[in-house]
């Protein structure tokens, strides 16, 4: 197995949020919650760089993971997709992990952020975790990542079995899995679990979603207040920090900020005219730009179906473990990845109605063929509802697949669309 | 006033002139070294054509891939927008439009009023394109003249339409077989294999008759047939395919400047 060493890619991270931070003190429109979030993604980064030498035991993790458990044990997280594509929001592409990945044997169509994940192990610009803990809770990809990961990084690793359909009997299957994954950890890491800090987690994290649902509320008004790509701040915070307490402090603040603005009649671009619907993650290396041209044309993501919409359903504190096993199955996310039903077409249409969506945009990640499969069924269905979807072939972090200038047409062309109607 | 609208694709320039809602003249030129250049010459041409007189109003409205390139003209519009104006106004009854171009296929979903409703295009690959067809003529050392005029017979080879560089392979394969495969009957396989990826497209924003055909492509009577075939109904083409878009781009100039007009 070869690899080339590389930069640690957590360092570039770390020192673009600085710089980020540098630069929106300049900007008199930055808000304090943008403040907030980018000391937020670099403490995250930075504690993960500084584990090693002040002893902390560093718990590698794929997507939807629950790492409110990784949390309550004093474990420090660490995201591996996310790591991924924060990589390539930072540095504007990702071609050096991409291509570890590839002389891992990894096939050219596999998804690029698992590509870029074994091969950002591998090339060392991601450092290797002390275990690694995966789940079947997304895609194929996922399911295998894990064991190359453990190969890869020469460390253990634990696989969570999360059932694919939901029913009580698979709530305590999962939840007697969530207890193995505990004694694993407690083993290799030689930490206790503190399960009354798992149940002020649990706590934080059901306060943590109902002010999500609450800065929804706040999007549905018109303008709407939030920035046309801020929920990606929203999705990464939810993904990083699970029931923390700096993760509440960001929400209530924007919360704040947002109810401000609704007040105020204060929109988040100078004058709206597209209100949006995002399906799937856009490129990272292209989220600049993506700002840019929504400004330009007025256009706003007022909702996410699959990232931040979340459903009905609350976190019971005094029942931690089986709270961390339902919301598996609460995450917006799921809606569209197991199994696909009903749920995942109804919250499309309550969405086109409540959000008044104008119009949905599908970032199809060619790599990604679960989410690829829906395109069609999510077209048909916001064409009942008098809404056009355009699809933007693309990758989350693959530059090479599309370029700038290729989505700048498709989506001018969109708006001219959604301006002729 | 003079209303123009300009389409600059990846080998020709479209320029088309309107006055009162009238087509008055237009040009069909190649692209030279300088889009910008050959772009302005080919208006000029037009506008000379059209009779327009110095001083007079021209306002004009580019479109197609090559119009980012070019600093001159009122505004710029999507092709598609253009492709579903300028079908309409050929073909009222056309509520998908197919455009096929030399580098990219465009399918164009039109509304009752005649606006854009929905599209998708082709331009990964060059298979199902024009230039694949102007490929496969110099393979078979056939003009694309002689390559139309050859008959559309009901046996035909089976040519991929995945990727053109395989579809070349399995043409050549074709041609070294013995006995060779006919050569009409190769020709016909291209066809199928080109108008197999555009139904692949039609079908992303749902069939919808009438259907018009655009684009130099158009021009090729067989590929047409199989087309039609393959829907299962008669396209319509227009006596000039290559230039709806930069009708639909002239349609758009001559609103653009009433507006601005009456405003």
């Amino acid at each position: 197995m070869t690899s080339q060493v590389t930069e640690n890619k957590l360092s570039v991270i770390v020192r673009a949020c600085r710089l980020v931070r540098r630069m929106l003190r300049a900007d008199p429109e930055a808000r304090q919650s943008q403040f907030m979030y980018y000391s937020m993604l670099e403490e995250y980064f930075a504690r993960i760089l500084r584990a090693k030498e002040e002893g902390g035991f560093v718990v590698g993790h794929t997507v939807f993971f629950p790492a409110e458990i990784i949390y309550a044990m004093g474990l420090v997280p660490m995201h591996t997709e996310t790591a991924t594509w924060t990589m390539a929001l930072f540095t504007g592409e990702c071609s050096d992990i991409l291509a570890s990945g590839a002389r891992l044997g990894m096939a050219q169509e596999i998804c690029t952020p698992h590509r870029g994940l074994a091969g950002a192990f591998a090339s060392g610009a991601l450092p290797r975790p002390d275990v690694m803990l995966w789940s079947n809770m997304v895609c194929d990809n996922t399911a295998k990542s894990g064991e190359l990961i453990m190969e890869v990084c020469h460390c253990p690793g634990f696989f969570l079995d999360r059932p694919f359909k939901r029913s009580q009997h698979e709530i305590d299957y999962l939840v007697s899995e969530l207890e193995d994954m505990v004694r694993f950890l407690e083993e290799k890491s030689g930490r206790k679990m503190d399960w009354d800090r798992l149940s002020e987690i649990v706590a934080r994290m059901d306060r943590q979603i109902e002010l999500v649902r609450k800065i929804n509320e706040l999007r549905k008004k018109v303008p709407t207040p939030f920035r046309p790509q801020g929920f990606l701040e929203l999705l990464t915070v939810d993904y990083l920090f699970p029931g923390q307490p700096e993760a509440l402090e960001y929400l209530e603040t924007l919360h704040r900020e947002l109810t401000e603005a609704v007040k105020e009649g204060r929109g988040a671009v100078k004058a709206e005219r597209f209100r949006l619907m995002t399906l799937f993650i856009p490129p990272m290396y292209l989220m600049g730009f993506l700002d840019r041209i929504s400004r330009q044309f007025g256009a706003v993501s007022v909702i996410e179906p699959f990232f931040t919409y979340w459903g009905e359903g609350r976190l019971d504190p005094a029942r931690p473990l089986e709270s961390v096993a339902r919301k598996s199955y609460m995450i917006p996310e799921m809606r569209m990845y197991g199994p696909l039903d009903e749920r995942a077409l109804n919250a499309i249409v309550r969405c086109v109605e409540d959000y008044k969506v104008d119009g949905a945009i599908y970032y199809a990640d060619v790599g990604c063929r679960h989410s690829c499969a829906t395109i069609k069924l999510f077209k048909d269905i916001l064409a009942e509802k008098d809404v056009p979807m355009l699809v933007v072939d693309c990758d989350v972090v693959d530059s090479t697949v599309t370029s700038e200038d290729e989505v700048r047409e498709k989506l001018e062309q969109f708006f001219e669309l959604l301006e002729e109607r | 006033m003079k209303a123009v609208g300009v389409d600059i694709g990846s080998l020709t320039t479209k320029v088309v002139v309107m006055e009162d809602s009238r087509i008055v003249s237009y040009v069909v030129d190649e692209i030279g070294d300088e889009v910008e250049q050959s772009a302005k010459r080919a208006v000029e041409h037009a506008l000379e054509k059209a009779g327009a007189i110095r001083g007079e109003d021209v306002y004009i409205i580019s479109t197609g891939i090559g119009s980012r390139g070019i600093s001159f003209g009122q505004a710029q519009k999507a092709i598609a927008t253009c492709l579903a104006r300028g079908a309409f106004s050929l073909f009222p009854a056309a509520r998908l439009a197919i455009d096929l171009g030399a580098e990219t296929s465009t399918v164009v979903r039109v509304s009752e009023k005649g606006r854009l409703m929905d599209w998708a295009n082709q331009d990964k690959c060059a298979s199902g394109t024009g230039l694949f067809l102007h490929q496969v003529a110099k393979l078979m050392n056939l003009s694309l003249s002689e390559m139309d005029s050859l008959p559309v017979p009901d046996r035909f080879a089976e040519i991929t339409n995945t990727c053109a560089v395989f579809a070349e392979s399995e043409i050549i394969s074709h041609i070294h077989r013995v006995p060779p495969t006919p050569k009409e009957e190769i020709v016909a396989g291209v066809y199928y294999s080109v108008v197999g990826r555009v139904i692949s497209l039609v079908k992303r924003v749902g069939v919808a008759r009438e259907v018009a055909v655009t684009g130099g492509v158009a021009l090729n009577k067989g590929l047409i047939k199989v087309l039609g075939k393959e829907l299962g109904f008669d396209v319509l083409v227009p006596e000039e395919p290559r230039i709806v878009a930069a009708v639909g781009a002239a349609l758009i100039a001559a609103e653009n400047y009433e507006r601005g007009a009456n405003s």
